[in-house]
């Protein structure tokens, strides 16, 4: 347990100080006589005495009235409307189900490899449309592979390959099944549409199936030799897709789908051979599931459980918390039953006496061990198909996990649907192009699918940083309190009261990851995006983009009896032309700007010109089966020859036709559908069909993937880069005065997918209408399905370099709909705030305003400001993400986190966190790695920032580029140095070499003499100025009285967000503009009392 | 051109002459490396500058007084900020013989620099654009020293660039035996010792070690050699030291004016 007593924190500090409201300013610490300055602990201590002034005050937060207590209310509502009992745990009991009448209908959540009487087997997880939990043993497939028949190989052949092969691969049991002729085709290359013969060999058991391969891809079962090997011996085989996978692909099961068994079909199993502690659990043929597509009726979801749960732990000081030391003091669980607005179980476990929370069960424990032994039971009594929670998969579950051995609960692991298989936390490294390196911990729950809402936002969303506050800040338009760990053991040591407070701090923690989920649609959309590619739910989270495409293209290519060769890649840096960039003819328009855009340009070229696996076309094919040239086959700009249509339909074509055709309905029942619930799975469904739609073009072009084919990305790439030169062309040669028009237009840029079109025209609309027609008119000119479309109209422009402009956004010609910037500062999270303001004000003014001059005026008063130390802090601070620990170069964030490793491990960035850091002055030389500083740190200690640094590497750039084109070079520079940037201010740190001897020396208010006479020292104003004394008396005690208002402003805006009014701000959140801003005002507010104290040694002047 | 000059002269609040602008260029070429921009507070005992460098381990601390000028007179207190990159640029145009007069009115915008040829009749003359500096005002309090060292000035540049070549920090040793300057380094280590030394021929020769208690300090040499830029001011170099207190570095001028700095101590093995 952390001792009670204990050096304070700096945060800490803060809090304490806080806690009087208004810091104790000399001034008005005389007029208000306040109690001497005691430790947090102290306090709590007297708290517990008087009934007064306790530090987790009895008021209910914003949370507890508005949230918990609308339950309540909602009470009577609940009981009727919920399936759930409220507060009761348990599932509805299985009552009359009866497996000879009743058909066993759930959807599957979950898939997972497994065995059965010793067989391999499928276990499929889900839920009842009753509520029920069930598992389903899938057995009897028969996982197999393909190779090429040789020519000499005939039916008759197959009982010798299959004795032989069986020795060849030599097991101690039979390992293949079976071995057939069947014929099928190659998915890569066009080869008349003519099948082969294969054979097909199938094994007793898939653990079997990488031994069978390995063995003939290694060329050691060319049964006598029949086998052409390639120069290193080996032998290609077909099909190599994992068992799970192959059975849901072969049994059409798609991922999150519903499965149906008819009565009497399945077999229940024997209470005692249980595997699963599932309400249901059965076994069944797989030729005798019914798997229902996810369309339609079959579109709905099952009453998943989903738990959303918090820890609170109690860590030592400095020191982020230990799971052999430190202790797990609350527990917050929220469950709620899918497509029901409110959970029906909120309860929190606690350590120790705690007060009672408005419609939520405490549990109040004496001993951790039993608490978290309780929660077990709890987690195995409501049994959730869902876990939920914010950075539940790298914290909570290893916590608890280490915790509980820590304190020898040897049956606390028992999370999964599995009894005989335990959670354990296994370190993974997950390495992908979308998300970067990162190191995560994975814990099983075999059963019960986990969303780390976290995890998810990383992976879904850019922000500037993600820490769950920001986060639903950012998408719930709310925040909540960051309590520092430190302040945790503080609250936990108090009394019931505060612990009270704590537990529903943690409350709220467990309460927001769900509406987060509610709020971005993440279980609809990713429920989607399995339903649509065919993959389990899980497969989205752990895996990367490839086995999505991969799923769908087996799918497919089982209709179609084609396979798919097993391929050897090696990762090989071939590099193809990308997209082409028309050069922008950089500088600000004063007339609208066109744009015109290629719907889906990628899919609408695969499709237009029937590019695919099965088109790709050999130059000896050519010649074999004497195709004519554009009526046969096509060859594409990058010199690749593909069939046409009139030949073969390409799969990939095919599937792009069904994924955009589903993406049409999709979106068409989105418009008529009414029931929110629905409309998030329509629209997470519309949302999945597009982006797999636009992935498949990616996959073709990964040379490290499954299914590599360079001359389908290359040639699609070729095809975009031919279309905007062509689009182009055609419409500078339409719009020109010599036919007819006003102005020869003009494309003034053009990037991967659209052209920007200057036409000259001065009026919006008439500009609109060119644009529309002039966009009919070139995709008259292009193969179906590729369609150019007018979007909008920018008005007016700045076009500063590729990828780089910005502009008001015109839809209709009344009203622009918003300022779209591409490419510049505001988007970027590596610049401060700072730069982000002053871009967003400057394009503002310049676009929407059209004030130049007032832009102007702005940036050079923002400038003054800065160089002032005028600029709040909260705006100076750059965060940047640490990756991988290796860096060669020296950067800021890195070795900062470092230093800070050094100073305080506990509250120390570690490796994904985005860490927050300023530039601070440094001597001369120094490097910039080497001046950057924790801004608490600077904030406490008073350390100059080099605003000389934000100038000119932060905001010089930027704001050059924006106004080079419209003023000019010289103009343009004008504005970093001139007269507003003559007046600096340099502040004095508390700490350095030579801080701690020196000595500070009063300057005169009136005319920054110092002061070092003897009546002068520790005065106000030197014998010069004293005649002013008055009016610079009044002029300290208005700034007083100002910062005084100010501190007050904001910490009544932190006490609004932590939602009550009466309780003192414990919140530490680095990433709130307010926590930097209250941190700055209460030091302003010190140090202006201590100015005015000066004063009163002035006494003998008045 | 000229009118206008005499017209603003007349105004003029602080008028300072030096009969050598060499002492100028030298004071701010010693120390624009260590502060950028920085107040030069005027009144009517002459100009003082007080900065610390950007890192906060040294302290500058000049004080001209106004017997070193010719004449002097200063009507008001005034605090002259100054971008020092500038001045030097602006002092750059001066030949070290001239004669340098600065002028400044009552709340100036600009500071007004004459150079006057001492040979030739040539008369340039300046503004440099002020600066409105917020700066607090730091001093290190007077301290009696342990151990007080004078030494020839380029003695000590020597030391501390041959040293500098080994390592980044010098302990500085004052015992009865004499002063001992040691370094170690990644190529190997270096000492230098200097005893009390009386030269009658050339008293700029002479080293002086008064001591009351032995004194051990580190100090980092970067910014020693950045101090010794100083060396050309003054022929003869003080160095006080006490144990766990700031190093001083005392360059006397002309008229008890003085140039000083202050270098704290590296404590520990921190950087």
């Amino acid at each position: 347990m952390a001792p009670s007593k204990v050096p304070q924190k700096r945060i800490l500090g803060e809090a304490t100080n806080a806690r009087r409201n208004i810091p104790a300013t000399p001034a008005s610490a005389k007029k208000r006589k306040l109690e001497p300055l005691s430790s947090p602990a102290v306090r709590f201590k007297s708290s517990q005495n008087g009934p007064k002034g306790k530090p987790g005050s009895s008021q209910p937060s914003h949370f507890e009235s508005e949230v918990l207590e609308k339950m309540t209310q909602d009470m009577a509502g609940l009981k009727k409307n919920n399936s759930e009992k409220d507060q009761e745990w348990a599932r509805p009991s299985l009552a009359d189900f009866n497996p000879q009448v009743d058909k066993l209908c759930f959807q599957q959540i979950e898939a997972e490899e497994g065995t059965l009487h010793g067989r391999a087997a499928v276990k499929l997880f889900g839920v009842t449309e009753t509520g029920h939990s069930a598992m389903l043993h899938v057995t009897d497939f028969l996982h197999y592979l393909y190779i090429q028949a040789p020519v000499s190989f005939g039916p008759h052949d197959c009982d010798g390959f299959k004795t032989y092969l069986e020795s060849q691969v030599a097991q101690h049991q039979p390992a293949i099944h079976s071995v057939r002729i069947v014929l099928r085709e190659n998915l890569y290359h066009f080869s008349g549409n003519q099948q082969n013969p294969y054979i097909k060999i199938t094994v007793t058991d898939p653990k079997f199936i990488s031994k069978v391969r390995g063995t003939i891809e290694e060329g050691r079962a060319n049964w006598k030799g029949m086998w052409q090997a390639d120069l290193k011996g080996r032998v290609e085989t077909f099909d190599s897709i994992q068992y799970v996978l192959r059975v849901m692909i072969d049994c059409k099961i798609f991922g999150m789908s519903w499965v149906e068994v008819p009565p009497k079909q399945y077999k229940m199993i024997d209470p005692h051979l249980r595997h699963s502690n599932c309400q249901i659990e059965a076994e069944v043929s797989y030729r005798d599931l019914i798997a229902h597509k996810p369309e339609g009726e079959w579109a709905k979801m099952a009453p998943l459980r989903i738990l959303s749960f918090d820890i609170e732990c109690a860590g030592r000081k400095g020191v982020f918390p230990e799971p052999n030391q430190d202790p797990v003091i609350q527990i917050a669980n929220i469950v709620t039953r899918y497509g029901e607005k409110k959970p029906f179980v909120r309860n929190v476990f606690c350590l120790d006496t705690t007060s009672t929370i408005v419609n939520t069960q405490v549990f109040e424990f004496e001993r951790e061990e039993n608490m978290l032994m309780k929660w077990r039971d709890f987690m195995e009594e409501v049994d959730p198909d869902i876990i939920i929670g914010y950075n539940i998969c790298n914290f909570d579950f290893p916590y608890l996990l280490d915790r509980a051995k820590h304190l020898k609960q040897k049956q606390f692991d028992i999370w999964t649907r599995l009894p005989n298989v335990r959670s354990v936390a296994k370190e993974t490294n997950l390495n992908s192009k979308q998300m970067g390196n990162r190191d995560t911990k994975a814990t099983n729950t075999n059963g019960r699918l986990q969303l780390d809402l976290l995890q998810l936002v990383q992976r879904d969303h850019q922000l500037r940083s993600y820490t769950l506050n920001s986060v639903c800040a950012q998408f719930l338009g709310e925040q909540k309190e960051d309590v520092h760990h430190t302040m945790i053991t503080e609250l936990f040591n108090g009394t019931p009261e505060s612990r009270r407070r704590l537990a529903v701090y943690c409350l709220k923690d467990a309460y927001l990851p769900q509406r987060l989920m509610d709020k971005l649609s993440c279980l609809e959309n990713y429920t989607e995006m399995a339903r649509v590619t065919g993959v389990p739910f899980n497969y989205l989270l752990a895996r990367g983009q490839q086995v999505k495409f991969v799923s769908q293209l087996f799918r497919k290519a089982l209709e179609q009896k084609l396979v798919i060769p097993n391929l050897r890649t090696d990762p090989s840096d071939e590099q193809y032309e990308g997209a082409t960039v028309i050069e922008p003819t950089r500088g600000y328009y004063d007339v609208p700007i066109a744009t015109l855009d290629f719907a889906s340009l990628y899919p609408s070229i695969i499709q237009a010109h029937n590019l695919c696996y099965t088109t790709l076309l050999k130059k000896q094919t050519v010649n074999t089966l004497n195709l004519v040239k554009d009526e046969d086959y096509i060859v594409t700009p990058n010199g690749d020859m593909f069939c046409t249509v009139k030949q073969r339909k390409g799969l990939l074509s095919q599937i792009l036709d069904e994924l955009l055709t589903a993406r049409k309905q999709a979106k068409r029942e989105l418009a008529k559908e009414t029931d929110p619930f629905k409309k998030a799975v329509l629209n997470g469904r519309q949302l999945a069909l597009k982006v797999s739609a636009n992935s498949v073009y990616g996959l073709t072009g990964a040379t490290v993937g499954k299914l590599p084919c360079l001359p389908i990305a290359s040639s699609t790439t070729s095809y975009g880069r031919q279309m905007i030169e062509k689009t182009k062309e055609e419409v500078q040669a339409k719009y020109t005065i010599a036919n007819g028009y006003s102005h020869d237009a003009q494309v003034i840029y053009g990037d991967t997918d659209s052209v920007m079109v200057k036409f000259g025209v001065k009026d919006l609309a008439e500009v609109m209408k060119l644009g529309e027609e002039a966009a009919a008119y070139v995709s008259s000119k292009f193969i179906k399905p590729i369609k150019l479309e007018f979007e909008k109209v920018y008005f007016p422009y700045l076009l500063i370099n590729k990828k780089r402009y910005a502009g008001l956004y015109w839809t209709n010609p009344d009203k622009y709909d918003k300022m779209d910037t591409k490419g510049i500062e505001t988007v970027r999270r590596d610049n401060c705030r700072l730069v982000q303001n002053v871009i967003e004000t400057v394009l503002r003014m310049i676009l929407m305003d059209r004030d130049v001059q007032g832009a102007q005026d702005y940036v050079k008063d923002t400038i003054s400001d800065l160089l002032q130390n005028k600029i709040d802090m909260s705006k100076l601070v750059i965060t940047k993400a640490l990756a991988k620990a290796d860096y060669t170069a020296k950067q800021a964030h890195v070795e900062l986190a470092e230093r800070m490793r050094k100073r305080d491990a506990g509250s120390a960035p570690t490796l994904g966190d985005r860490v927050a850091y300023v530039i601070i002055k440094g001597s001369a030389g120094a490097k910039n790695f080497e001046r950057s500083e924790d801004p608490i740190f600077v904030l406490e200690n008073n350390i100059p920032i080099d605003t000389k640094y934000y100038l000119d590497n932060q905001l010089s750039k930027p704001l050059g580029r924006i106004f080079e084109p419209i003023l000019g070079e010289t103009k343009a520079n004008s504005l970093l140095a001139g007269d507003h940037t003559r007046s600096i201010s340099v502040a004095a740190p508390s700490i350095g070499g030579l801080m701690k001897f020196a000595k500070k020396t009063f300057t005169c208010m009136g005319c920054k003499k110092p002061l070092v006479g003897k009546d002068e020292t520790g005065g106000a104003v030197c014998s010069n100025c004293a005649p002013r004394i008055g009016e610079l008396y009044t002029k300290t005690l208005n700034k007083v009285s100002d910062l005084e208002v100010r501190f007050s402003r904001l910490w009544t805006q932190c006490q609004r967000c932590q939602g009550s009014m009466h309780c003192e701000v414990i919140c530490s959140s680095k990433d709130c503009p307010i926590f930097y801003m209250r941190m700055k005002a209460k030091k302003d507010v010190e140090d202006a009392g201590k100015e005015l104290v000066r004063f009163d040694r002035d006494a003998a002047a008045w | 051109m000229k009118s206008e000059w005499n017209h603003r002269s007349s105004q003029s609040m602080l008028e300072a002459r030096l009969e050598q602008a060499d002492l100028l260029k030298k004071v701010v070429d010693a120390i624009k490396d260590l502060v950028q921009d920085c107040n030069f507070d005027c009144n009517d005992s002459g100009i003082a500058l007080q900065a610390m460098d950007n890192s906060h381990v040294a302290l500058v601390s000049m004080m001209l007084k106004a017997e070193s000028f010719s004449p002097y007179r200063c009507d008001r207190n005034v605090a002259l900020g100054v971008n020092l990159t500038s001045l030097t640029k602006v002092l750059r145009a001066a030949s070290s013989e001239d004669i340098l007069t600065i002028k400044a009115e009552d709340a100036p915008d600009v500071l007004n620099l004459v150079f006057e040829s001492s040979e030739s009749d040539r008369l340039s003359e300046y503004d440099l654009k002020l600066m409105d500096i917020d700066q607090e005002h730091l001093g290190i309090p007077d301290t009696e020293y342990a151990a007080t060292i004078s030494m020839p000035s380029a003695d000590f540049r020597k030391i501390c660039q041959d040293l500098m070549l080994l390592s980044e920090s010098v302990s500085i040793e004052a015992s009865k035996d004499g002063v001992k300057f040691t370094c170690a380094g990644d190529i190997g280590n270096g000492a230098v010792t200097l005893r009390s030394h009386t030269n009658v021929d050339k008293p700029d020769l002479n080293v002086d070690i008064e001591l009351t208690e032995p004194v051990s300090l580190t100090f980092s040499l970067k910014y020693l050699v950045n101090f010794c830029k100083a060396a050309g001011l003054s022929k003869s170099v003080k160095l006080c030291l006490s144990n766990e207190v700031p190093l001083l570095v005392e360059y006397a001028l002309a008229g008890n004016s003085y140039l000083r700095f202050y270098l704290a101590p590296k404590i520990g093995d921190d950087e």
